[in-house]
């Protein structure tokens, strides 16, 4: 498949990729991958493992070349002019590795010195201090959520126009996790575009605007972060103190009985909003309740249910 | 040009430890030898006497006779020079298979080339570093066996001892470029370094043999070791060997540079590691 040509840059568009295809053998690791991601926006690219997220940032940044189609970023081809793309890129690894006898700010300023001494090592600072980072322990000392601070950093210090993270707060606690998602943020707020891989359902909801969902190497939707979490699932164990009539509960619109037991627990699964059944159970003499985040294959498949259907009532 | 000189620079600084150990390590070597030359001297009559009781095969296998080994060039091309190529040769299989392919499978490479040095830039910059390195080792070495020449009867010059130096320093970047260019190819580092030192080694022995074994002597031809100059290199530098060895490894450096110019940059757990 050649598709080149059939794109044209777009000053408005930051990333263009038009029927990108790459395999491995037998194994097709994408099948033409379509998408536009608009100047300053946050784009979420959800996938499970396996699904071809890696790949596809890769073919972006010129590591990989793909078999067909094209890829143009901020109106670059990065096989044509990758130096050009990359000083204006920041990336993140899926997998940060680094060389374990430098101390994190001997290999920020490696980093630095490749991008030739962009970085303001007052706002790398700045970014240290924001993730709780001593700079001068040597790499081999640190932890996995520390070498991916590093990392993190790395990506934001020389302040690029567009962001390329692969599964950026992996291996953080939920509070660092916090703390990236708003340096992101904060970095989105003067203008940085923002593509980023994930396969936490979460995370995307946090930070993205839209979202496309990859699965097998294809893109099976590119929709509104805010309509994905219209029809997100989860799974609700509640046990009240006492017996209680649960008919108000089981009612409810997108809510469906998973198991009751003795009228004293339930176990529920919502789809979309929660606010109603939040409001019916502070009536409720409730003694815990457990929620649980079902695995984003279920999501895909709730989803695609959800959408067949209405697609279907659309047809009738 | 700016971010070639920065992956130099790195590269050139990562491999300091190994110029030190190695360059210093000749230099210290050659100190000795060229001081023994004299205490030796001392005992020619003894010395005759070892060497005669010696086999001719022997004597054959480091490229002399009883005469030759007691002249300067031949006392040196036996103890030092014969065996330095397979001494700084480990040094160059290891650095030359590594010297792109070590990152690339310690899962580095990935985000280093991310950066805007362009793999032009880089792959030149690192060849430059290694081939700085190999310089280093060699004036190092050279500097070791120049220290007591004004002290000692062998009868060479400073500008003398550098000459082997030149085709030492053109031995150890063939296998330096074999090794990086065999990494391109093969599936790991340690492939490349073992095929690259399996190369080395049977180079020295065949050209060795071939002394004393004519039926070698063309299969010898077709080795690095054959066109390394040690006794013959004091008298009279056979440039033609000299640059043909460089051309070769130049084109492997090309070779080497073209493949990983085209090809993908290889990540664990992403396509097949062999096909790249």
């Amino acid at each position: 498949m050649n598709t080149t040509n059939i794109i044209a840059p777009n000053r408005e568009i930051a990333i263009q990729l038009q029927g990108l295809t790459k395999s491995y053998g037998k194994v097709h690791a994408l099948r033409g991958i379509d998408l536009q991601v608009q100047r300053g926006e946050i784009f979420g690219f959800l996938g499970p493992n396996g699904a071809g997220k890696t790949t596809t940032i890769r073919c972006m940044l010129d590591m990989i070349r793909p078999d067909g189609g094209k890829a143009l970023l901020l109106g670059l081809d990065p096989q044509v002019d990758p130096v050009a793309v990359q000083s204006r890129t920041g990336y993140l690894p899926g997998e940060m590795q680094y060389y374990d006898n430098l101390t994190s700010e001997r290999q920020l300023r490696f980093f630095n010195d490749m991008r030739g001494g962009r970085a303001e090592w007052d706002y790398v600072r700045h970014l240290a201090d924001h993730l709780s980072l001593d700079l001068h322990q040597p790499i081999k000392n640190l932890s996995k959520g520390n070498k991916q601070k590093v990392g993190v950093i790395q990506a934001l210090m020389h302040q690029p126009e567009l962001l390329l993270l692969d599964e950026p707060t992996s291996g953080l606690d939920p509070l660092m996790q916090q703390e990236v998602l708003g340096l992101l943020r904060e970095a989105n707020s003067t203008g940085t575009t923002i593509f980023f891989s994930s396969h936490i359902m979460s995370e995307v909801e946090n930070l993205a605007e839209r979202v496309a969902i990859i699965r097998s190497g294809e893109i099976v939707e590119i929709t509104q972060t805010s309509r994905l979490t219209r029809s997100s699932i989860n799974r609700i164990t509640i046990r009240f103190k006492q017996p209680v009539e649960f008919t108000d509960l089981v009612k409810l619109p997108g809510v469906e009985v998973l198991a009751k037991v003795d009228r004293t627990s339930l176990t529920l699964q919502v789809t979309g909003d929660m606010e109603m059944l939040v409001q019916i159970l502070g009536h409720l003499p409730v003694l815990d309740l457990e929620t649980e985040r079902p695995s984003l294959e279920e999501v895909f498949l709730t989803y695609y249910k959800k959408n067949s259907i209405r697609n279907k009532e659309q047809g009738a | 040009m700016r971010r070639l000189w920065t992956t130099f620079r790195y590269t050139y600084t990562s491999l300091r430890w190994q110029i030190i150990g190695w360059g210093l390590g000749v230099a210290i070597y050659g100190v000795m030898i060229v001081s023994m030359y004299d205490t030796l001297g001392a005992q020619q009559d003894r010395l005759q006497q070892i060497i005669a009781s010696y086999p001719p095969e022997f004597l054959a296998f480091f490229g002399g006779d009883a005469i030759s080994l007691l002249t300067p060039a031949g006392f040196l091309g036996m103890y030092a020079f014969s065996m330095l190529p397979i001494i700084v040769g480990i040094f160059a299989v290891l650095a030359g298979s590594g010297l792109i392919v070590s990152d690339e499978e310690h899962g580095r490479l990935d985000l280093i080339v991310a950066h805007p040095v362009g793999r032009p830039g880089f792959f030149w910059g690192r060849f430059l570093g290694l081939l700085g390195a190999a310089l280093s080792i060699m004036i190092l070495g050279w500097l070791g066996f120049s220290l007591l020449l004004g002290r000692s009867s062998l009868g060479f010059s400073w500008g003398d001892m550098a000459i082997p130096f030149l085709s030492l320093l053109i031995q150890t970047l063939v296998y330096a470029t074999l090794g990086l260019f065999l990494s391109m190819l093969l599936p790991s580092r340690s492939m490349a370094a073992m095929v690259t030192g399996a190369i080395m080694v049977i180079s020295y022995f065949v050209s060795s043999l071939s002394f004393m074994n004519q039926r070698l002597e063309m299969l010898a031809k077709a080795l690095p070791y054959h066109y390394y100059q040690t006794v013959l290199s004091f008298q009279q530098l056979n440039l033609t060997w000299l640059f043909a060895l460089l051309g070769i490894s130049l084109a492997m450096t090309g070779l080497a540079y073209v493949r990983f110019f085209r090809r993908d940059i290889r990540l664990s757990g992403e396509g097949s590691w062999r096909r790249g």
